[in-house]
């Protein structure tokens, strides 16, 4: 999902009209630690736990390349789903490095390039990181490595793994190991915490804690159009399963949750541990928009709970929960992009 | 909702044929989707060293002499746009390596500003190139706000062209008459960095043909056609008509960045020095859109781009010595400065013009509000 100029203007123009002063520190949060508790509690967070989760996934790949038991497929099927959710429960915001440094396109780019795959796993390279590094997107990522461990029906067995397909996801999962340790370092390490938490204190990617905070809620507000009406509305008015996001490990409708866990993440400031947030702000300054926030939410979860068979099959044989799902996100979406949009604006400078 | 049709469109990634799902990248291209290049629909960033591939920069190529058109001579086996990347078993045209000499200058008061100066080398062509062969680096401008500058009544842009610099305020405007594909005829170029293009639409298809190796109605031929890369299918165009309508639209549609602090001291003080250095006899900083009956999204309004789309002579230090229809190797078209302050936030840097050479925008206390 990409940052769109068309929300933020929407944004620019409200607070342009609404300023009022708030240092907020009389009420139950400060705007400055929220913005510091989002980036430790939420991002860094996220971003190491998906860190670790791929540098587990390379692990019981390498172990499946050495040793081809079912168990140990069964372990890596299993690890990329949890990397998977780390990844989803990251798209909830998708800004900063991860955008501006093009690593989101690396790790998640949805078509695979088959031919390319075919070719690429049919020539004499040798496979390691670097090679992959230097291969098309559309050839790494999540996707590639499901397509591998999976098979294009999903029922790919121990025999049907060559042993170029075993050295190529190797040096597949090395590369979104590495490419995932690149983005929790741009917030660790690297300098996008400062930007973020000193937000109209000298950062120089954020000059006012306005544009911090909005940051947030255009990415939520993002994901949520991204899921309703780009992931799932694509397939469902096309008719069309071969444009489902993860369909070979059937996993769509458990990405879909996570983004929107995502962005309840987001709101209430917590990955595992919690400090002040979103929530705080809002219950601070309106109570009843926290309800309606919160439940909104947890329609949305439980709208694509109700879709009990896998999405690709769903579009078809489902459509009425798809569609009730859909709805309940963009609820959610018109409740952050409009009522929490503007008691930012009120409220932030 | 074609507005978000052409969204979804700009950012799909295209992969090699035949493949269920976008189909048709290649045989040679730049890169696999709009959104890579202008991603966040914003400003690309240039590699920053020899060894970082080209991602969000292109270069344009062609030899001396004047295509029939009126345009750059292609270089034979190459064309007029050099891709340096292919699909899985066909040959790249070439690398392109990039080098930065970094230079210091101070302004009068002292303080000091860098600019780098690039250089570029082709290496790895899969056929010899020619002597001679002119380059020409261009980054991925932003691209919001492209139907507005589009419907600005051609007369309104020539009012502020002074050629010879007759009032002689040493600002000669000059425009660009480039070769409209669908008009059959050269028409008034207001996009890209040379105003090299007529249109929206024509630069949206040339962008899916040559960038993507994407063909459409516009530009029904893969620009490898004719080379050894090509691939001989017929599957041309390889997007419906509709959908190149919709990106064309979503991007002719795209709203300008709301001015942001503009009471702010600093800000006030930037717009002074920026007046007062008379920035704005370039960098225009309004027009009025013509009275469109058949697109009311950007009929007749006031806006504030900061460009004459016009070419102004550039000098030596910034030329690319490669001529593009009217405009000659030191010409380049004046940048619209709207939503430039806005680029450290959407896409993580500061570099600037058509090479990405510049570190610093001058005025850039006062252009952060636009």
């Amino acid at each position: 999902m990409q940052f769109r100029f068309i929300l933020f203007s929407l944004a620019s123009v409200l607070v342009l009209s609404s300023c009022k002063k708030d240092k907020s520190n009389s009420d139950d949060y400060s705007s400055t630690q929220i913005l510091n508790d989002f980036s430790v509690n939420v991002a860094q967070a996220t971003y190491n736990d998906l860190a670790s989760k791929t540098e587990q996934l390379h692990q019981a790949i390498t172990n499946f390349t050495q040793n081809q038991t079912q168990a140990n497929l069964d372990n890596c099927k299993s690890l990329w789903k949890q990397s998977r959710q780390a990844w989803e429960q990251s798209e909830g915001f998708l800004f900063g490095p991860v955008a501006t440094d093009d690593i989101d396109p690396r790790i998640d780019t949805w078509p695979v390039d088959f031919n390319s795959l075919d070719s690429v796993l049919n020539n004499q390279s040798v496979y390691d990181e670097a090679y992959v590094n230097s291969l098309e997107d559309a050839l790494k990522g999540f996707h590639p490595v499901e397509y591998l461990l999976w098979g294009v029906d999903g029922n790919k067995t121990i025999a049907q793994f060559t042993s170029r397909q075993l050295d190529y996801l190797e040096a597949l999962a090395a590369n979104l190991k590495t490419l995932t340790q690149q983005v929790a370092s741009s917030w660790t390490t690297g300098n996008y915490h400062n930007e973020f938490a000193n937000a109209g204190n000298g950062s120089q990617v954020f000059t006012t804690q306005h544009a911090a905070f909005m940051e947030m809620v255009s990415a939520m507000a993002g994901i949520c159009e991204e899921v309703a009406d780009g992931k799932m509305e694509d397939p469902l008015v096309s008719q069309n399963a071969m444009l489902e996001e993860s369909p070979f490990a059937k996993n769509s409708i458990i990405d879909f949750t996570n983004n929107i866990k995502s962005v309840e993440n987001v709101y209430l400031g917590k990955y595992t541990s919690q400090g002040q947030s979103l929530e705080s702000f809002v219950r601070a300054n309106n109570l009843s928009l926290d309800g309606s926030i919160k439940t909104k939410i947890s329609a949305a979860i439980t709208a694509l709970g109700n879709i009990t068979v896998p999405f690709g099959q769903a579009i078809f044989t489902q459509q009425t929960q798809v569609i009730n799902a859909q709805n309940a996100i963009r609820d959610l979406k018109s409740v952050l992009e409009n009522d929490l949009a503007n008691l930012v604006s009120q409220k932030i400078q | 909702m074609i507005h978000e049709m052409g969204d979804k469109a700009f950012e799909a990634t295209f992969v090699s044929a035949p493949a269920p799902l976008n189909p048709g990248l290649g045989p040679i291209f730049n890169n696999v989707s709009c959104a890579s290049c202008h991603i966040a629909d914003g400003r690309g960033k240039p590699p920053l060293n020899s060894s970082e591939p080209l991602s969000a920069m292109l270069i344009r190529v062609s030899i001396p002499g004047v295509a029939s058109n009126g345009g750059p001579l292609a270089v034979p086996g190459f064309g007029v746009q050099l891709q340096q990347r292919s699909i899985n078993g066909v040959a790249k045209e070439a690398d392109v390596i990039i080098n930065y000499s970094e230079q210091t200058f101070s302004f009068p008061d002292g303080e000091t500003y860098s600019l780098r100066t690039p250089t570029y080398q082709l290496a790895n062509s899969y056929i010899p190139l020619p002597a001679g062969v002119m380059l020409s680096p261009r980054m991925a401008p932003p691209v919001f706000g492209l139907g507005l500058l589009e419907a600005v009544d051609e007369s309104e842009i020539l009012k502020f062209a002074d050629e010879n610099d007759a009032n002689g305020d040493g600002i000669s405007g000059k425009p660009n008459y480039v070769w409209n594909v669908l008009a059959g005829t050269r028409t008034l170029g207001r996009f890209g960095w040379k105003a090299n293009n007529p249109t929206v639409l024509q630069q949206t298809a040339g962008a899916y043909n040559e960038d993507m190796g994407i063909t459409s109605y516009v530009f029904p031929a893969e620009s490898s056609k004719g080379q050894t890369q090509y691939d001989n299918r017929n599957d041309d165009p390889e997007i419906p008509d509709s959908v190149l309508r919709a990106v064309s639209f979503y991007v002719q549609t795209l709203a300008v960045p709301v001015r942001r602090s503009a009471d702010d001291a600093t800000v006030l003080q930037g717009k002074k020095l920026f007046n007062d250095a008379k920035c704005g006899s370039c960098h225009r900083p309004a027009m009025q859109t013509g009275v469109r009956v058949d697109f009311p999204e950007v009929s007749n309004q006031r806006i504030f781009p900061y460009t004459d789309l016009l070419l102004h002579d550039m000098g030596e230090g910034l030329a690319d010595h490669r001529p593009d229809f009217d405009a000659n190797g030191n010409e380049w078209r004046t940048a619209p400065l709207w939503g430039i302050g806005l680029t450290q936030k959407v896409n993580g840097h500061n570099f600037y013009l058509h090479d990405g050479r510049s570190t610093f925008a001058a005025g850039s206390n006062f252009m952060a509000w636009r």
